[in-house]
C-alpha cells in the first residue's frame, strides 16, 4: 500500500535523505523490530524506530518503573513508577506515532523462551542489562537468522556492533563470559547515544541504506571523549558459532 | 621489550599511569602473553574483558610486540 498524505508529511524531513525516499519508508513501515529490555537503551531505541515509522515494535521486558529508573529511561514519567514497563511504554510510543503497532511482552528472555519471543522479528535490538541474557538472545538470534543490534554501556563508556553471523562474529566471539552482578552507574546521555545509535544501525539495515557495523566495534569513551572503531574477528573456537559450537 | 597500556576510567586506580592521564609503559620479555602482562602488574583478569590493539580486537592470549600501544577495556553489560 502506498503512503498516505500524512504519513508522506510526517516522515518528509527524513525520506529526503539520499537513498531513503518512500521505497526506504515502505519498507520500515513493513518492518518488525524485537527489542529486548526497556531500560536506558531500549527507551532511546524505541522512540527513535517508532518515531521514523518502523510498522511493528516487540517491546521485551518483565520489570516494573522504578524511581530510580528515571535518570536513564526516558520513555517513563514519575507518574509511572510501579507500573508494568511494557504497559506505560507502550502508550507513551503509541501518542509519539500511533501507525507503530506495539506488542507489550512482560517476560524475561530465558533459553526456553527466547526462540519464540524472537522469531518473526527482521532484526532484534539488545538492550539487556545481564551478559547472560545478552548471550541467550545471541544464541536464539543466530538460531532464527535474525540480526542483532549490541549496545551495553558502563558511566560514560558504551559499545555498539552489529551481529549477524556468519557474516560476522558473533557476540561470543569477542566478549568472554565474565560476570558482572554489580549495577553500574550510568547517566542518561550514555544509554541516549548509544540506544539512538541502536536505531539508527535498525534504521539503516531496514532501508538499506548505508553501511552499518558489521564486523565492527564502536567503544565511545565519555568521560574524555573518543570514539574508537575497531575490526573484530570471527573466533574459530567460539563456542557459540565456532566449528566446535556447543 | 617495552609495550604501553593504556585504560579507560574505571581501570585507571589499577593500572597506575605513568606516561600520561591513560597510559603506563611495562617492560616485559617477548612473547609474554596480556594474561601474563595483567597478572604481573596485578590487574584482575576478571576486570578485563578484551583489549584491542592497532584497531583490532584482541584477547588476552594476545602476545603483544615492542611499542605496541593496547588499550584494555573492562565488562560492560548495563542496559
Amino acid at each position: 500500500m502506498a503512503l498516505l498524505a500524512d504519513e508522506l508529511d510526517r516522515y518528509a524531513r527524513q525520506m529526503g535523505l539520499p537513498d531513503w525516499g518512500k521505497d526506504g519508508q515502505e519498507r520500515l513501515r513493513a518492518a518488525s523490530v524485537f527489542i529486548a529490555g526497556a531500560g536506558g537503551l531500549g527507551s532511546a531505541a524505541a522512540l527513535y524506530v517508532a518515531a521514523a515509522g518502523v510498522g511493528r515494535i516487540t517491546l521485551c521486558d518483565p520489570d516494573t518503573v522504578e524511581l530510580s529508573n528515571l535518570n536513564r529511561q526516558v520513555l517513563y514519567s514519575t507518574s509511572d513508577v510501579g507500573r508494568e514497563k511494557t504497559a506505560a511504554a507502550s502508550e507513551r510510543l503509541a501518542s509519539l506515532n500511533p501507525a507503530t503497532a506495539i506488542v507489550p511482552l512482560r517476560e524475561r528472555i530465558d533459553t526456553c523462551s527466547a526462540p519464540d519471543l524472537v522469531a518473526g522479528h527482521d532484526i532484534a535490538i539488545d538492550c539487556l542489562d545481564t551478559l547472560e541474557a545478552r548471550f541467550i538472545l545471541n544464541r536464539a538470534c543466530m538460531a532464527l537468522d535474525v540480526p542483532v543490534i549490541y549496545a551495553a554501556v558502563s558511566g560514560f563508556t558504551g559499545q555498539l556492533s552489529f551481529i549477524h553471523p556468519p557474516a560476522t562474529p558473533c557476540l561470543k566471539c569477542f566478549i568472554p563470559h565474565k560476570s558482572t552482578t554489580e549495577k553500574p552507574q550510568v547517566p542518561g546521555c550514555t544509554t541516549g547515544i548509544m540506544g539512538s545509535l541502536q536505531a539508527a544501525e535498525a534504521i539503516k539495515y531496514l532501508t538499506g541504506i548505508g553501511s552499518t557495523l558489521a564486523g565492527r566495534l564502536l567503544i565511545v569513551e565519555g568521560m574524555e571523549p573518543r570514539f574508537d572503531i575497531l575490526e573484530i574477528e570471527k573466533d574459530p573456537d567460539c563456542p557459540a558459532c565456532g566449528s566446535q559450537a556447543e | 621489550m617495552i609495550i604501553y597500556l593504556r585504560s579507560g576510567r574505571k581501570l585507571h586506580d589499577l593500572l597506575k599511569p605513568d606516561v600520561d592521564q591513560y597510559t603506563r609503559h611495562v617492560e616485559m620479555q617477548e612473547g609474554a602473553t596480556l594474561v601474563e602482562i595483567l597478572g604481573e602488574l596485578g590487574i584482575p583478569l576478571v576486570m578485563v574483558a578484551f583489549a584491542f590493539v592497532d584497531g583490532k580486537v584482541r584477547k588476552l592470549d594476545y602476545a603483544p610486540t615492542d611499542g605496541d600501544v593496547i588499550t584494555i577495556q573492562s565488562p560492560v553489560a548495563g542496559g
